[in-house]
């Protein structure tokens, strides 16, 4: 939160930005992992659909994902109207929760509120069946290592990625910019 | 009296416990809360309303039975009865179906001053929904 705030008040923004602690955002869009972006028009249609989207190359040689090509698309939607799919490939790139995954959610909202009640314990708890239920998802199991004081760039956190990697790298469809 | 903890897409919202159903509150405290009124129609928020076939077991008037409510409006439940905890959200199968009308779905936030901020007030703009996390 404070790292927040120190970023988006270094330069006046031309957006908000918002805080998200219970994840709404990810469930009403299918969010599995950040940073991502989709596309809403002017009459709220969903035009292109969540997808990994770094802002730089800083993590290119990790992610394999060039930058530019998303940001290019982009401009051309914004200047010239040019659309990258057509409504049933939207559709076909959404990542659908499965059953697993709306429960994991609610057991990390649960695991937030009681960490803000000071119950770490019940909080870990629930953070655990939430991993157990998603253990694929990354909104899940690498937004929860900062809740568990675990490095989201560490050990654990490659543990995970090996894990999931193995179970054949599960999450976002379309892949803008992929270079492997 | 103990205090049972709802959490719904709006936030969580501490309710004291009371004697009716599996799970009862203020059926007035839980309509502010929620939004969720329950009428002669049914469950209704907004203009969506949810046919309640057995009102005897969702309200007595003063009480609203949160597992009944959870169960008519098929939402889906994680429950912690030893923590008085309760959280309800959309089913899988109903965030697909609205995943799949491709209308963006409106949701409220605050923004780093505490100030909310809705979709609904971009209307008529594009909007780039960038997610990301400082870490």
């Amino acid at each position: 939160m404070q790292a927040v705030k120190e970023w988006a008040t270094k330069e006046p923004l031309s957006y908000p930005v918002l805080i998200d602690t219970m994840h709404i955002v990810a469930d009403l869009y299918g969010i599995v992992n950040v940073p991502a972006a989709l596309w809403i028009d002017e009459n709220d249609k969903i035009v292109r659909p969540a997808d990994s989207t770094p802002a730089s190359d800083m993590w290119r040689s990790f992610s394999g994902v060039d930058s530019a090509v998303h940001h290019e698309l982009l401009r051309r939607w914004v200047r010239h109207d040019e659309l990258t799919m057509d409504a049933d490939e939207v559709r076909s790139f959404q990542v659908l929760p499965t059953s697993e995954v709306q429960q994991a959610r609610l057991h990390r909202r649960i695991a937030v509120v009681l960490r803000e009640q000071g119950d770490e314990d019940g909080a870990l708890e629930h953070m655990d069946k939430a991993e157990q239920l998603a253990p694929h998802d990354w909104t899940i199991r690498r937004g929860n290592m900062p809740l568990r004081g675990v490095d989201p760039f560490g050990e654990k956190f490659m543990e995970f990625v090996g894990e999931w990697s193995a179970a054949g790298s599960p999450g976002f469809k379309l892949g803008t910019g992929r270079e492997k | 009296m103990t205090q049972l903890t709802v959490i719904d897409e709006s936030g969580s919202h501490a309710f004291a416990h009371v004697g009716f159903g599996e799970m009862g509150v203020g059926a007035k405290e839980f309509a502010s809360a929620t939004g969720w009124t329950l009428k002669a129609e049914g469950l209704c928020k907004g203009e969506i309303c949810v046919p309640v076939r057995n009102s005897a077991a969702m309200s007595n008037g003063e009480a609203i039975d949160v597992a009944e409510f959870v169960r008519v409006t098929g939402r889906s439940m994680v429950v912690d009865a030893s923590r008085n905890i309760v959280a309800m959200g959309e089913q899988a199968s109903s965030r697909a179906t609205a995943m799949a009308t491709l209308d963006a779905s409106s949701f409220t936030l605050p923004d780093i001053n505490g100030n909310l901020v809705s979709l609904s007030d971009f209307a008529k703009r594009k909007k780039l929904l960038l997610a990301w996390s400082s870490w």
